[in-house]
Formats: structure tokens, sequence, C-alpha cells
């Protein structure tokens, strides 16, 4: 019982023993602007390579062809260093929206759950990405 | 006899006594007081903000010193006139020549000093426990400042220490500015992995880059020191919000500059602060010292935990998670 109770306490002691600062890695896609969403305290990161990039630059309804999109959302929180700031915390969700070079779109949702392949919000989902514009600075 | 040895005795004692004497009368010859000046233009603020503020922070932070007479007396004054000449550097209330969105900036960094129990100096309470602030301060000062928030988000000349967005006229055009700290603009990091995002009370949008130095730092927590070479670039913009309230990424501000080189930047905790604004990316500051009185006062007592950087990545996730996601 007791050595029961002293494997719990170790457990209870060290609550983020897992826990890690991770930085994301798009692989070989580019950062090409954000968003956030009050509502539902998240942040989006919207990656891509240079077609997807070419294809918010102008007025397109549809991903150029061969064009790869992913778009990771995380939670945020109140900045534990700041008060009046927020800060990007847990992962949620990575989405992937691929164009082959037929111009064949794929979606892919991804959370700690099961990969979802091309659910019924592709659609909606397509338009979404599409309504991103890449930021603007010097 | 006995009288003979007593006043052997008393002689040396006494000789002691009128050299320490002497000595600390010596002292004060090199006393210089603290060099009176006028009060330009005093903070404006609710009557109960501002008595928070006269109790507790206008001793060191301002040009009105109300000094107990023990502060006066060499050597104390010595100590105690290098850190009033530190603080108004860094923060003073007697020359509040601010614009509103510079004031919101200014009462978040106080109320954040205030939170975290940084300020006012725990050395400076213990000899002047007056001016101690209480819970209830610093939800006084918590309020009005939350609700200067709520005036200026409303308005459009939105400012804080973190944007710059008077610039000059004769723009350089030049794709890489230099800071007058030797800290210089470079685009390099479009390319480099985003650590975090981020927004703050002046309604912008954050996005931080790091490079591979920094990146790797940050996943090992190798923050005390961060090793040289590090660099983290904070890329601003205004928020520029859509009909379903969702935000993105407006007119760009600035770009802020983060580069470790412990030999270089001695008096910033080794790094090397620097902040680009506008299209023509305008480096900030007239001094290699800049940063000296404005960017380390905050980074060095709020973010210490993070080897002095704000918007280190929360340690929230687990790597399992993380590996299954990226895939």
């Amino acid at each position: 019982m007791s050595v029961c109770a002293l494997f719990t306490a170790c457990k209870i002691d060290e609550p983020d023993k897992d826990l890690k600062r991770v930085v994301f890695d798009p692989g070989n896609l580019k950062f090409i602007t954000n968003s956030l969403n009050p509502k539902k305290e998240t942040m989006s990161a919207l990656y891509g390579n240079q077609e997807a990039l070419e294809s918010l630059t102008g007025e397109n309804n549809q991903p150029k062809a061969n064009s790869e999109f992913k778009l990771i959302t995380w939670k945020y929180h109140d900045n534990p260093q700041y008060i009046g700031g927020t800060i990007t915390g847990e992962l949620l969700s990575t989405e992937t929206l691929q164009t082959d070079k037929n111009g064949k779109i794929t979606y892919q949702f991804k959370d700690n759950l099961k990969p979802e392949n091309n659910p019924s919000n592709k659609e909606e989902r397509i338009k979404y990405f599409m309504s991103y514009k890449p930021v603007v600075r010097p | 006899m006995d009288s003979v040895k007593k006043k052997r005795n008393v002689k040396p004692i006494a000789i002691v006594f009128l050299a320490v004497l002497g000595i600390f009368v010596g002292l004060q010859l090199f006393n210089q007081p603290l060099e009176g000046k006028p009060t330009p233009k005093k903070i404006e603020a609710p009557r109960e903000v501002l008595a928070i503020l006269e109790n507790s922070c206008f001793n060191c932070h301002s040009n009105q010193q109300n000094l107990s007479w023990y502060d006066k007396i060499a050597p104390i004054s010595w100590a105690v006139n290098k850190d009033v000449e530190r603080a108004r550097e860094v923060l003073n209330f007697s020359e509040w020549n601010y614009s509103a969105g510079e004031h919101q900036g200014k009462m978040y960094a106080i109320l954040n000093m205030m939170q975290s129990g940084k300020m006012p100096l725990h050395e400076y309470t213990l000899l002047h426990p007056s001016a101690k602030i209480t819970t209830k301060d610093i939800e006084t000062i918590k309020k009005y400042t939350l609700s200067l928030s709520s005036v200026n988000s409303t308005k459009k000349e939105e400012k804080n220490i973190h944007q710059n967005l008077n610039l000059p006229e004769n723009n350089t055009n030049s794709k890489s500015p230099v800071s007058p700290n030797g800290v210089q603009y470079s685009d390099d990091f479009k390319s480099w992995k985003v650590i975090s995002m981020s927004t703050l009370f002046d309604k912008s949008i954050r996005v931080i880059y790091g490079n591979d130095i920094a990146v790797k730092a940050v996943e090992t927590d190798n923050f005390h020191p961060w090793p040289d070479g590090s660099i983290v670039v904070k890329s601003v913009w205004k928020q520029q919000e859509l009909p379903d309230g969702e935000i993105r990424p407006g007119e760009f501000v600035n770009a802020q500059f983060m580069v470790k080189d412990s030999k270089k930047y001695t008096d910033t905790e080794g790094w090397g602060f620097a902040k680009f604004s506008g299209k023509d990316l305008h480096p900030t500051g007239k001094t290699a010292s800049f940063a000296k009185e404005s960017c380390i006062a905050c980074h060095r007592q709020l973010a210490e935990k993070t080897g002095f950087l704000f918007d280190v990545p929360m340690k929230v996730n687990t790597e399992r998670l993380i590996k299954n996601l990226q895939k």
C-alpha cells in the first residue's frame, strides 16, 4: 500500500515530466501567414511550398497544381511571463492540403486521434485555406 | 595604578573612534547630493493610481525625491544616487512625454513588474517598508491598466515600446539597416522555423522565428545561458479582423531581433537587441546603449527564467504528440 502511495506521489510530483517545449518542423515548407481565433482561443500558422504561396497571391479559388499547404493550429494562453500578452501553447491539429500535377486536391485532418482523409467538410476547408493572403512586410 | 591602565586603554579606543568619525566626515565631502531637476510633465492618472506610484515608485523613478535622512549620508547615498539615476533612465514619472499608446505600454510594464514582485526592489522596501505594495494596490493598477486597453483599441494611434510607427522622413531604403549597437537586419529569418506566435495588448499579432541554434536551445531547455549565435526574430503586424471575428496579420509594424553574443553585449545579459520599424525598417535607438535603458530592464526582471526572452514556447506538449502530428 505504502509502496503504491509512493509511486502515485512521484507521479503527482512530476506532472510535466514528459512535457516539452516543442517547435514545429514544417519540412521544406515555408511560413506564409497566420491567424487567431478568439472564440476558439486558437492560433494557426499556415505553411506552404512555392506553388501554395503563388496560389494565395492572386485571386484564386482553387490551389495551383503541385501545391502543398499545412495549417498548424495551437491553443493559446495568457502569457505566463507578461500580463497583456498571449502565447501559443498546446498543439491541437495539423491540416494538409495537397494538389497533384493535375490539380486533384486531397485534404487530411489530424489531431491526437486518428487522421481523417478527405472528411465531409473538405470543400469548406479548401475555401478556408484559399481565404488566406501571405503576410505583407518589407 | 589602575587609573593609569584605564587611561592607556581608553586612549586607543578614542583614537579609533575619532579616526572612524574622521573618515565618515571625510566621506561626506565626496557626497554629491542628487541633482534637483524640474518636473516638466508629470504622469497623469486617476488619484488612487497616482497615490500608489508616488508612495512606492517616485522616490527613484521621478525628479521628486523624498529621501530619508540616512539615504543622504555617504556611503549609503552613493548606492541610492546610482539607483535613482539608473531608475530615471528607464522610467521617469516626472518626464512623461508619451502618447496614449506609449502610456498604456508603460503602465503594462509597471503592472507586470509589480505583479511579479520585482518592483519596488526588495532591497529598497527593506529600508523603506512603507513603500511596499499590497495585493489591493496591484489590483488598482491592474484595473486602471486594463481600462486603457479598451480606450486605445478604438484609436488608430496605438503604440508601445515595441512599436514605432512615427518614422523619420530620411528613409535609407537599405534592405540591411544596422541598429546603433551593431545588430544588422537580415531577411534570413523568413526561412527559419517559427518557435511561437503571440499577441499583445496593443492589438498586434506576432510570429517568433529562431535560427537552428535558438531552436535547439528551446527544444533542450538550454537557456542559462542561451548559446552564443542564437538569433530570435519577432515579426509584428497590426491585427486585422475579418467579419467572422477571426484575426489575420495586417499592416507590418516592425521586426525585433535578439542576437546572442555574450562577449559583445555585456550590458544587456549577452543579448543584442534591435528593432526595425515600418516599410524602411528604420532602426530604433540613438546610441549603442539604447537597449540598456529600454529593452533589458523588462527582459531582465520578467523573463529571467527563460534566459531573458519572452515568447519562448510553453512547456505543455509531449514529444509523442508532435512527432505524430508532424508526420
